[in-house]
């Protein structure tokens, strides 16, 4: 019993994280139609800011969350402007950007490389390496802070996207792009600050992957399926669906771990996405799908 | 009477196809609904698109109250005072209906002032009410396109465009579609109504005009249009001449 307990509590706090993972990658697709294939690269530019930020300044990774997370909208604002808005009007749109993101992902992936190095990293701060245990419960503290910290900002998202006067506009645009317009949304707008939003939760979420994971630049390969299986198991687009597909496929995905073994609990997410593209394919939040 | 919006020589149509408007012009004066009435393909629902800013003028211009607004942005273009209800309602299916009301009041900065407004709505359309907080996409169509109409009321524009109410609703709504058009009227807004059935859509109307291949045909009182012969031709003639 305990055994369970103890695999459901770590799969939890690992599926918080992947849940603020897919997020920004989830409500950029909802609101742009944008495939961001360099999604995973920017959680690593998100992860370096916070190594370096605590390996240069001694800066507790959760701390300079909000730093990362501002490096990274600042550089989704300049990446919109300068690749996605003059794309914008074509209509083979979301096609194009698939190649314009993988494009991205490999030059950032070149860039930190140069610049880094491919060396395995990871941030130590002192809870790094301690656990908790609550009875027979064994909770490392990196995962347990992670994984709160990941859940704080998705409410933080999910309170913002419904209560806030620019909440209902992303949400507007994500619905219904036209029909946002005519209640007056300037969509272009939207889709620049949702694009610096949806990078700034990427770099949030590579201020903690930076000290659960070690990781180096060429790490993003790995991520990129996952993410995207989250998102389409989903419902491409609808961020609550990516949240409960995160959660239960990382605690899937921790028991088939722990039972079968952990070469077999990445293939978890893949073989879901088969099923689910089987017998759902809108996914599990989303609508039928009416568009031929 | 001043004109409150003037079309005039307009050249439009989708991406890089042919024109679908070929030169239109016409005016709106103020405090009437005028309905604009044509075959299928005239370019009624393409006009409509062209003022709300939908679509990009290739030439002429559209001034309202005088000032140009051709080559805005549709939401510029709603503050100025123009709002389209398209064919498709322009709802938001997965905001409930309460949410797709303050979301009509996007453009007003006053939360007071919204949140009023959108329970003067909700007074005056009970069904509404009664839905406020279920999802817009579950309701039936009646009651989507009275959501859409009923929502002009809380940004309360000059000018409310609306591209066929009607459409797919059994003849008893339609009539309570019309009653609501007559209360935004009454209300000091101006309508601008494309119908398909131009019988219905004259009847409930001041003035008339009929569009023909992307331009203006004619236009006049609603009643004269009514009776005009050149209607009969129009329709009659067109789906004749389709028929033979």
């Amino acid at each position: 019993m305990i055994d369970i307990l103890q695999v459901l509590v770590l799969g939890l706090a690992l599926g918080g994280v992947y849940a603020l993972m897919a997020s920004g990658l989830t409500l950029i697709f909802g609101v742009m139609r944008i495939v961001n294939l360099a999604h995973p690269i920017m959680i690593l530019t998100g992860a370096f800011v916070s190594y370096w930020l605590f390996t240069l300044y001694g800066i507790d990774p959760i701390l300079s969350m909000p730093v990362a997370a501002l490096v990274l909208f600042v550089i989704g604002l300049v990446l919109y402007k300068l690749v996605f808005a003059r794309e914008a009007a074509s209509a083979k749109y979301s096609e194009m950007t698939v190649l314009l993101t993988f494009a991205l992902a490999m030059s950032f992936d070149g860039l930190l490389g140069a610049l880094f190095s491919n060396t395995q990293r990871v941030t130590t701060p002192s809870y790094g390496t301690q656990a908790i245990f609550l009875g027979d419960l064994f909770i490392p503290t990196a995962q347990l802070y992670a994984g709160i910290a990941s859940f704080v900002i998705i409410g933080g998202l999910m309170l913002f996207l419904r209560y806030t006067r620019f909440g209902y506009a992303i949400r507007a645009t994500t619905q219904n792009r036209a029909a946002a317009q005519l209640m007056g949304v300037n969509v272009e707008f939207v889709s620049l600050v949702t694009f610096g939003i949806g990078l700034a939760l990427a770099g949030a979420a590579g201020s903690l992957v930076s000290f659960i994971f070690s990781f180096f630049p060429a790490k993003h390969w790995e991520w990129i399926a996952i993410l995207m299986s989250l998102v389409v198991l989903g419902g491409m687009g609808k961020l609550m669906g990516t949240i409960v597909a995160a959660l239960l496929l990382s605690v899937i995905a921790a028991f088939v771990g722990t039972y079968a073994g952990s070469t077999w609990s990445t293939m978890t997410f893949f073989l879901a996405l088969f099923v689910m593209l089987l017998v759902r394919p809108q996914g599990l939040f989303g609508d039928r799908i009416e568009e031929a | 009477m001043p004109e409150l919006l003037e079309v005039s020589d307009v050249v439009a149509g989708y991406g890089r196809g042919p024109a679908i408007l070929n030169g239109i012009s016409l005016t709106v004066r103020p405090g009437q609904v005028q309905c604009i009435i044509g075959p299928n393909g005239a370019g009624k629902s393409t006009l409509m698109k062209a003022i709300a800013g939908l679509l990009p003028v290739r030439s002429g211009e559209i001034r309202f109250g005088g000032e140009r607004i051709d080559g805005l942005r549709p939401d510029q273009i709603l503050r100025k005072g123009i709002c389209f209800v398209p064919q498709e309602r322009a709802l938001f299916p997965k905001m409930t209906v309460r949410e797709n009301l303050r979301m009509g009041g996007y453009t007003l900065r006053d939360e007071a002032l919204l949140e009023r407004r959108t329970e003067a709505v909700l007074e005056q359309f009970p069904i509404l009410r009664e839905r406020a907080h279920q999802h817009a996409g579950t309701m039936s169509g009646g009651q989507q396109q009275m959501l859409a109409m009923a929502r002009t009321l809380i940004v309360e524009p000059q000018i409310v465009m609306l591209d066929e109410p009607s459409l797919g609703l059994a003849p008893q709504i339609v009539q309570q579609m019309f009653e609501i058009m007559h209360m935004l009227r009454n209300r000091g807004m101006t309508i601008l109504l494309v119908e398909q059935n131009a019988i219905a859509g004259l009847k409930h109307s001041d003035w008339g005009t009929v569009l023909d291949l992307g331009r203006t045909l004619f236009e006049g009182p609603a009643p004269e249009v009514l009776v005009d012969p050149r209607i009969q031709e129009l329709y009659l003639g067109r789906s004749a001449a389709a028929a033979a």
